[in-house]
């Protein structure tokens, strides 16, 4: 059972996306006309491209016939340090980011 | 113990083997791995390359990027399609599943190769991403003839068997690698994919003569050749172990023994493979060409069918 | 034990005792020989991990991420020869792995990556044309009943940290200095064409997808997500929708 006012909203909203929609493909110029309708382009305004994935068709691991030389070095995890982009994160408990050397003495303390 | 002949001293006199054109039924010329990296150059430039290899199980996904460029590819080019995940030479049953699925393949893109390995890659229900080495008696001899068999029948064609790059040996093996290999195809009536690359590894990493391994093989069967480049390390006394790495152009001592097995089994369909420090499109096209100019060598002239 | 049995757990343990029937044609500790196994299982397999989760390495370089990813692999067999599906349950590892907690948005940053290849490999879906979705104008009665299927590789996620901008940030979308990564934040990852789409989503749109996605009818998900985001955009909803094809079917609606 639906309120009456959904079926409205509903049919509202779906008339004014498919309007703009076929605007948009007649205009070509379907993210201008998009913007100004207070579309999902206003969602990505914080980065300020559409996000799209890079290098879509490596995605994931593949098969190979081949054989490796390159040795596993024998790393352990757990005295590691993360050294990477996440210590130039902000972090509001501290200034120089995440993954810092305390954290993990303190967890292998 | 390293052999290397130069390609003028190569002298072939024997006639065309018919039996050798009727196996291959890819278009007898040199083809390179297609590799992701060159979807978009291949279908742009159309470069002119005898075939494409794939190996099944990136392709075994639902759709996507992989099948929309593989099915515009395929349009265009002979494809073969080279299987690393049946364990065929596992103590373990074979993958049913698996298999079903490379039959939905081949019926999809129609290769002229199906080839998989003397290998084995799955145990208990795992895979373990490798190509394992297996000894060579009769037990073993038994298990992979039934596997050949089992797919042979599922994907209603002839299996291309590739022969293994090894690093260890087994004590229990009583069988050579080429006498297991001929009785395969003896029991099978699969064919032989030739991995030359795979003769000179194996052959240096337990001191075997190379020759004498495609010497023992019988005319007629091999119905692809692999080529493909090898990295060196060495063993626990000092000795060379080479690995099969796929990351390196072919090496010169196994372009010398790719001229030797021409001119025992003709010309033979051949792929440059490479899946490591994958290069331009052109780096490999390139080595491409080199192996067509083997295949169309004056020396081998007449044998074509 | 059988000889297979043997090898695999050698391959696996490197304490465990080499399989017996190894040889060596000089006499030589066939350990270095059979250590070329147990490198291409172990690399090939960490290889693939990093393969799949490109920006979870880079957060905590490779070392570290090798580091962890190998303690993974070796209690994580893949269980098919399709690589593409191996290390699914990484982000949960990762979730438990101590030495990681100091990242605390690293299994969040491997959901988002896992669920982009599952998309990338998932089946193909052709969007409904605009004149199809507007035949449902002319009875807007039955509007609300109406079951909207979304493409195949749509999928969510919802995370107490900034992943989906800290990810944008390492495609050079975004600085990553910019980004505080306490914000939460909800994506919508989804491959219309060949591209896999990591889209930013507010909550309410969130719950609105999360409604769709079980199959719930626009009606039942509009009201739903209104009782918890008033302020929802109906209208952005489906513009987002219909203008990336992610409606694909018009099932008919079997329960009410």
């Amino acid at each position: 059972m639906n309120k009456p006012s959904t079926a409205a909203a509903l049919a509202f909203a779906l008339g004014t996306s498919l309007a703009l929609a076929t605007a948009s493909a007649q205009a070509g110029e379907m993210k201008d006309t998009m913007k100004d309708a207070k579309d999902m382009e206003s969602m990505e305004k914080c980065f300020g491209v559409a996000l799209k994935g890079k290098n879509d068709c490596k995605a994931g691991a593949g098969t190979s016939c081949a054989g490796t030389s390159k040795i596993d070095y024998q790393g352990n995890a757990w005295s590691l340090v993360p050294e990477g982009t996440c210590a130039e994160t902000a972090s509001p408990t501290s200034p120089t980011g995440f993954g810092q050397l305390e954290a993990f003495e303190e967890i292998s303390s | 113990m390293k052999t290397s002949i130069t390609s003028e001293s190569l002298s072939c006199g024997a006639p065309a083997q018919a039996a050798q054109a009727a196996l291959a039924e890819l278009p007898v010329r040199a083809g390179a791995s297609l590799k992701p990296d060159h979807f978009q150059y291949i279908l742009n430039h159309l470069p002119d390359i005898g075939f494409f290899e794939i190996h099944a199980e990136n392709y075994l996904v639902d759709g996507g990027p992989f099948h929309h460029y593989l099915t515009r590819i395929r349009e265009r080019y002979a494809l073969s399609i080279h299987g690393v995940g049946l364990s065929i030479g596992g103590e373990s049953p074979l993958d049913l599943q698996h298999l079903d699925r490379l039959a939905d393949l081949i019926d999809r893109y129609a290769p002229a190769v199906f080839s998989e390995h003397l290998a084995w890659s799955g145990h208990a229900g795992f895979f373990l991403n490798d190509l394992l080495p297996l000894p060579y008696h009769r037990a073993t001899l038994q298990r992979v003839c039934d596997h050949v068999d089992q797919v042979q029948n599922r994907l209603k064609r002839r299996l291309l068997l590739e022969n293994p790059a090894t690093y260890v040996e087994f004590s229990s093996s009583n069988i050579t690698e080429t006498d297991f290999i001929i009785e395969i195809l003896q029991r099978t009536g699969c064919g032989l994919l030739l991995d030359i690359n795979n003769v000179y590894v194996s052959s240096t990493n337990h001191i075997r003569d190379p020759r004498a391994y495609i010497d023992a093989l019988p005319p007629g069967t091999v119905g692809q050749i692999h080529l493909a480049g090898f990295s060196q390390e060495q063993d626990g006394a000092g000795a060379p172990l080479l690995i099969d790495s796929h990351d390196a152009p072919v090496a010169a001592a196994v372009w010398d023994l790719y001229d030797y097995a021409l001119c025992r089994f003709g010309p033979v369909p051949t792929l440059i493979e490479r899946d490591g420090n994958i290069p331009p499109f052109e780096v490999l096209q390139a080595e491409v060409r080199l192996a067509d100019e083997r295949l169309n060598s004056d020396a081998l002239r007449g044998r074509r069918s | 034990m059988s000889e297979q049995d043997d090898f695999v757990t050698a391959l696996l343990d490197p304490e465990a005792p080499l399989p017996r029937d190894l040889a060596t044609w000089n006499g030589s500790d066939p350990a270095t020989r059979f250590a070329v196994y147990r490198n291409n299982v172990t690399v090939s397999l960490i290889d693939a991990l990093a393969d799949t989760y490109p920006v979870t390495q880079t957060l905590v370089g490779e070392r570290f991420f090798r580091a962890m990813a190998r303690l993974f692999v070796q209690k994580t067999l893949p269980q098919s020869p399709v690589m593409s599906r191996y290390g699914a349950a990484f982000p949960a590892f990762i979730a438990d792995f101590e030495p990681a907690g100091s990242v605390p948005y690293l299994a969040d940053m491997a959901r988002l990556e896992q669920l982009r290849t599952q998309a990338c490999h998932c089946a193909d879906a052709a969007p409904l044309s605009t004149a199809r979705l507007t035949q449902l104008l002319s009875d807007t009665q039955t509007l609300p009943q109406q079951r909207v299927a979304l493409h195949p590789s749509a999928q969510l996620i919802r995370s107490d940290y900034a992943v989906v901008s800290l990810w944008a940030a390492h495609q050079d979308l975004a600085e990553l200095h910019r980004v505080n990564p306490c914000t939460p934040e909800q994506a919508l990852i989804v491959r219309p064409g060949l591209d896999v789409e990591v889209i930013p989503i507010d909550p309410a749109m969130y719950r609105f997808l999360e409604q769709l996605l079980g199959a719930a009818s626009l009606g039942r998900a509009l009201e739903d997500t209104c009782l918890t985001h008033p302020d929802f955009d109906l209208v952005a909803a489906l513009g987002l929708l219909i203008q990336r094809g992610l409606i694909v079917d018009l099932p008919l609606e079997t329960t009410t």
